[in-house]
């Protein structure tokens, strides 16, 4: 599954009904149709009429009619949406949702309409859908955030190894030589040594992970006055 | 869970959301989940430069994975208590 942004959807099933054709393997569900709905990408012009069709990953708008025309979008890519009543901001009220874009280069201009050559969807970084009927607005906003709690971040089990840059250090007792390699058995630390803090916001779901003990019962970590002490009573 | 926790308790509190494409918006804690996704009332944009077009929406949802920094109101955090609360979170409890 390729992630990354806006891009042109034209999948529909032939039955006539121009509905989109779901990855249902993935489990993808409908969530809820909604008529009537007008789309601007960028700073581009609204397009309409369409419907928008919400699934418990992606959004997608098609064209009611030219059955060629549709874009989708992840939630995993989207970062925020909103409902915009703001008349200063955009003309009609819509949900506002600003998309997760690669950061290749430093763009100014989005490419829009004014130069239409091929329009890089991939770039859109704003979309606002315009629904007719804006009484529908706050409840296509509950959906909207339902869908996205539905698709964290995944959890990549590949990168077991990054993992330990994951580490957050609150004091100086709690560094530790990591690995857990030594095999004199004076390291009862489990197969993961480290110890993950599971506060990396943006990261793979890192507080899904369960907190893990690490657990050092060496003496050479203990203050090297006990150990003085000890030697000193065993002296008399 | 320990932010999960701690961001529950600010929930009414103002603080600003800095995205990591450096988006800076402003607005009343609503609520948080496990993911850190925050909903913020009130919102208005910090950096209105960048995003002109957002300006003021009364409701967003911003996804966890998106989030930079969220700056408290330094009234509204007593960093001793976070430093032990993190400290035994890491040991374990």
């Amino acid at each position: 599954m390729v992630v990354g942004g806006l891009r042109e959807f034209a999948h529909r099933t032939g039955n006539g009904s121009g509905t989109p054709v779901l990855e249902e393997s993935n489990g993808e569900e409908l969530m809820r149709v909604q008529p009537s709905v007008a789309v601007a990408l960028g700073n581009r012009s609204l397009e309409s009429p369409g419907t928008l069709y919400i699934t418990s990953r992606k959004l997608i708008w098609l064209s009611d009619v030219d059955m060629a025309k549709g874009y989708a979008v992840d939630f995993l890519s989207i970062s925020l949406h909103a409902v915009s009543r703001d008349q200063e901001a955009y003309s009609s009220p819509c949900i506002y949702t600003q998309i997760e874009v690669e950061d290749d280069e430093d763009e100014e201009d989005e490419d829009d309409t004014e130069s239409t050559g091929a329009l890089d969807l991939s770039k859109i970084r704003e979309m606002r859908l315009v629904p007719s009927d804006s009484t529908q607005l706050d409840t296509l906003f509950d959906v909207f955030c339902e869908c996205a709690e539905l698709n964290p971040e995944p959890i990549e089990e590949e990168e077991e190894e990054e993992e330990e840059e994951h580490n957050w250090v609150f004091s100086a007792d709690q560094m530790v030589v990591g690995g857990g390699a030594e095999e004199d058995g004076e390291w009862p630390i489990s197969q993961s040594p480290t110890s993950v803090i599971g506060l990396s916001i943006g990261d793979e779901g890192g507080l899904a992970q369960p907190m893990l003990e690490l657990q050092i019962n060496d003496q050479r970590f203990d203050d090297a006055e006990e150990m003085v002490h000890e030697s000193e009573t065993k002296d008399h | 869970q320990l932010f999960f926790s701690y961001f529950k308790d600010l929930v009414g509190q103002e603080v600003t959301v800095e995205l990591k494409n450096d988006l800076a918006i402003r607005g009343t804690l609503h609520s948080v989940d496990q993911y850190l996704n925050i909903k913020l009332e009130n919102t208005r944009v910090v950096d209105q430069d960048k995003y002109p077009h957002m300006l003021s929406v009364r409701n967003c949802f911003i996804r966890g994975s998106v989030v930079r920094y969220v700056q408290l109101p330094p009234d509204g955090v007593d960093v001793d208590l976070l430093h032990d609360a993190a400290r035994r979170e890491a040991r374990g409890g």
